[in-house]
């Protein structure tokens, strides 16, 4: 068994726990029988691995020294907090229309896993492993947003695996907005299910950047009838961001986006591999992807669209677009269509490039420095990605948060 | 104002501007015609600071500096602006956000305090009316979807709202229908006066019915072979630069 098996499935449970037992026995049977991913594992080539078989994970989630600190926003927000990979009730604040409960085993559908290969190992081993998993429900239309901040500390250097189920009842609405960083060493390998109700509309934002922490998270949305989607990510990455994000749409009218930047200095890498499921006809779906990657950075973008044989009349557009702003850096994108189906219109296209030597003598022309074209030309090719979300308060500050991640 | 004395320019290795002199005075507007090849574009690209524009010999004075010891940003702070040929577009970035920076990173870089937003904006606005713009544009892109008017346009706003001591107009004028080309040459007439200098080049006579040059130089193989007054373009207007052949024979 690898030396990953060995750190981070020690021993699993499984006795522990009877209610999750049947499932966590299966996770563990599917661990031991296919392992982790390794080079050679599609989907997974090109995350170094090694970098967490190197890392020593401490067997116990440090103790709350202080009440852990809350990022703060300059709207006003319902908050759940989890702390080096534990939730923080002291600090959460559901708005109205929210509620949050323990997880239940038939809020677990592992269904759409692959327990035939390595591929979903890590979402897998979050079954096997998970220490309390949650679910949200949201019903009606809250008047604010809803923040999950992930935080750790300095002492943060074990494996966590946290679990989450947000599910919107028929018609409800919700801005789910995550916010992922700090310092420690430890692991984050999370999966969040989210569950659209007909009707529903759900815009999830996601902005982390982490120092040393390690993520792997898998997040899947089922979107029902005419019930709509939206993901908006800003993605600093970290030592290794992999980020699984697949949206099935399953009735007719469900509709998914997903606009995405990644801006990448030092040494940071990002892996993520987003797949949009046209179940049905009368489906849509676009997607729009940037990395910008410096320094020594690597950025993976892996795309894909598949429309099943049925699901006629589906629309889908992908775009991912790439800068290079180092000699070092590296980035590796690929768009995907899969099409089984008759009448539908799908798309894409995919550039990498760097910038526009017209484009910086342009703006120095009129009286910007180097420094000031360069930046505002990263932004310029990273904002306009944004242009789909709604305008307000979140959207302000997402863009406040991609200058300073610039 | 401007002191051109035996330039040389080279792009990649090969020499374009082959000792070029020229001196514009303070609120003179001076024309450079040529064929195509000549190097109009190259002067326009070598005096705002181009990389690739190597200046291989001469020297250019502005306004009491060597032009040539500054970088692109610290020309244009200097009072030095090149309409482009073809203005490039910058996907995202908002125009107005953007000749607000510039207009700032000047002004900074001159020891001078930050415009005041609103007088900035009515300025602005004031310009797209006058160039019959829409005020909508200011909130879009930078020339991203613009027509080929509309930039050319676009470029006069900037013009007039970071008001420099030499404008130097490349090609301005192609691409413009007649309509166009009148607001454009207004646009330029309302910037004039004592002080400010203009460099324009082109190709066609007809601009310079609008914009009366005090000189017109005919520019030919990377040398000024002809200078005169307005007469000039028309002749060549008439004749084509067939002459130049001739007076080189």
């Amino acid at each position: 068994m690898s030396a990953l098996i060995e750190k981070l499935l020690p021993q699993v449970a499984g006795e522990d726990d009877g209610s999750f037992g049947a499932l966590r026995r299966k996770a563990q049977k599917v661990l031991m029988k296919h392992g982790f991913p390794h080079r050679k594992t599609e989907n997974w080539k090109y995350l170094p691995l090694g970098l967490l078989e190197k890392r020593t994970f401490s067997d116990a989630v440090p103790d709350r020294a202080a009440t852990p600190s809350l990022p703060t926003y300059p709207f006003e927000a319902g908050v759940i907090h989890f702390h080096n990979g534990r939730l923080d009730p002291d600090s959460c604040r559901l708005p109205d229309g929210v509620s949050l409960t323990g997880m239940l085993p038939a809020d677990i559908d592992v269904s759409a896993l692959d327990d035939t290969g390595p591929a979903d190992a890590f979402a897998w081993l979050n079954l096997a492993r998970f220490d309390q998993g949650w679910k949200l429900r949201v019903d009606g239309r809250p008047d604010e947003p809803l923040v999950v901040a992930t935080t750790c500390d300095d002492e943060f250097d074990v494996a966590v695996h946290p679990r989450l189920c947000v599910e919107l009842a028929e018609g409800a609405t919700l801005t789910l907005i995550e916010t992922q960083g700090g310092p420690g060493a430890g692991l984050i390998n999370g999966v969040l299910d989210l569950r659209l109700g007909a009707r529903s509309s759900l815009t999830h934002v996601i902005e982390r950047c982490f120092a040393e922490t390690a993520l792997i998270q898998r997040t899947a949305a089922r979107v029902s009838d005419a019930a709509a989607y939206r993901a908006f990510i800003l993605d600093g990455g970290g030592p290794l961001t992999r980020q699984d994000l697949v949206a099935e749409l399953v009735s007719p009218g469900a509709t998914a986006g997903i606009s995405g930047v990644a801006t990448l200095s030092g040494r940071a890498l990002v892996d993520y591999h987003t797949a949009i499921e046209h179940r049905v006809g009368g489906t849509e779906s676009h997607e729009n992807f940037r990395i910008l990657a410096d320094d020594q950075s690597t950025g993976v973008f892996n795309g894909r669209i598949h429309i099943l044989r049925g699901a006629d009349d589906s629309h889908s557009q992908m775009n991912t677009g790439n800068l290079l702003l180092s000699e070092n850096a590296r980035i590796n994108t690929k768009p995907e269509l899969e099409i089984h189906a008759e009448d539908v219109t799908a798309s894409h296209g995919a550039t990498i490039g760097q910038l526009d030597d017209d484009a910086r003598f342009y703006l120095r022309s009129r009286g910007l420095s180097e420094a000031q074209a360069i930046a505002l030309l990263k932004y310029g090719f990273a904002a306009a990605v944004f242009d789909t979300m709604a305008s307000g308060a979140v959207r302000d500050w997402l863009t406040d948060r991609l200058k300073e991640h610039l | 104002m401007l002191n051109i004395k035996n330039l040389h320019v080279a792009v990649g290795g090969e020499e374009i501007i082959k000792g070029l002199d020229l001196e514009v005075g303070p609120g003179e507007l001076h024309a450079i015609m040529g064929p195509n090849g000549s190097g109009k574009s190259t002067l326009g690209y070598a005096l705002a600071g181009r990389d690739g524009y190597e200046v291989t010999d001469g020297s250019v004075e502005f306004d009491g500096r060597d032009l040539l010891e500054l970088e692109v940003e610290q020309r244009a702070a200097a009072g030095l602006f090149l309409a482009l040929q073809y203005p490039v577009e910058i996907p995202g970035v908002n125009n107005a956000y953007f000749l607000r920076a510039a207009l700032n990173a000047q002004r900074k870089a001159r020891g001078e305090e930050e415009v005041d937003s609103m007088a900035f904006l009515k300025t602005v606005r004031e310009q797209l009316k006058a160039l019959k713009m829409d005020e909508a544009l200011l909130k879009r892109a930078v020339n991203e979807g613009f027509s080929g008017g509309e930039k050319k346009r676009n470029e006069i706003v900037q013009l007039a709202v970071l008001q420099p001591k030499l404008a130097i107009l490349d090609e301005t004028d192609s691409g413009l229908d007649i309509d166009a080309l009148k607001l454009v040459a207004e646009g330029v007439n309302r910037l004039r006066d004592e002080n400010r200098s203009f460099i324009v080049i082109t190709h066609y006579q007809r601009l310079l019915e609008y914009l009366v040059p005090d000189r017109v130089h005919v520019l030919s193989d990377g040398r000024i072979a002809e200078s005169g007054d307005r007469s000039l373009a028309q002749r060549l207007e008439r004749e084509g630069y067939a002459f130049l052949d001739t007076a080189e024979a």
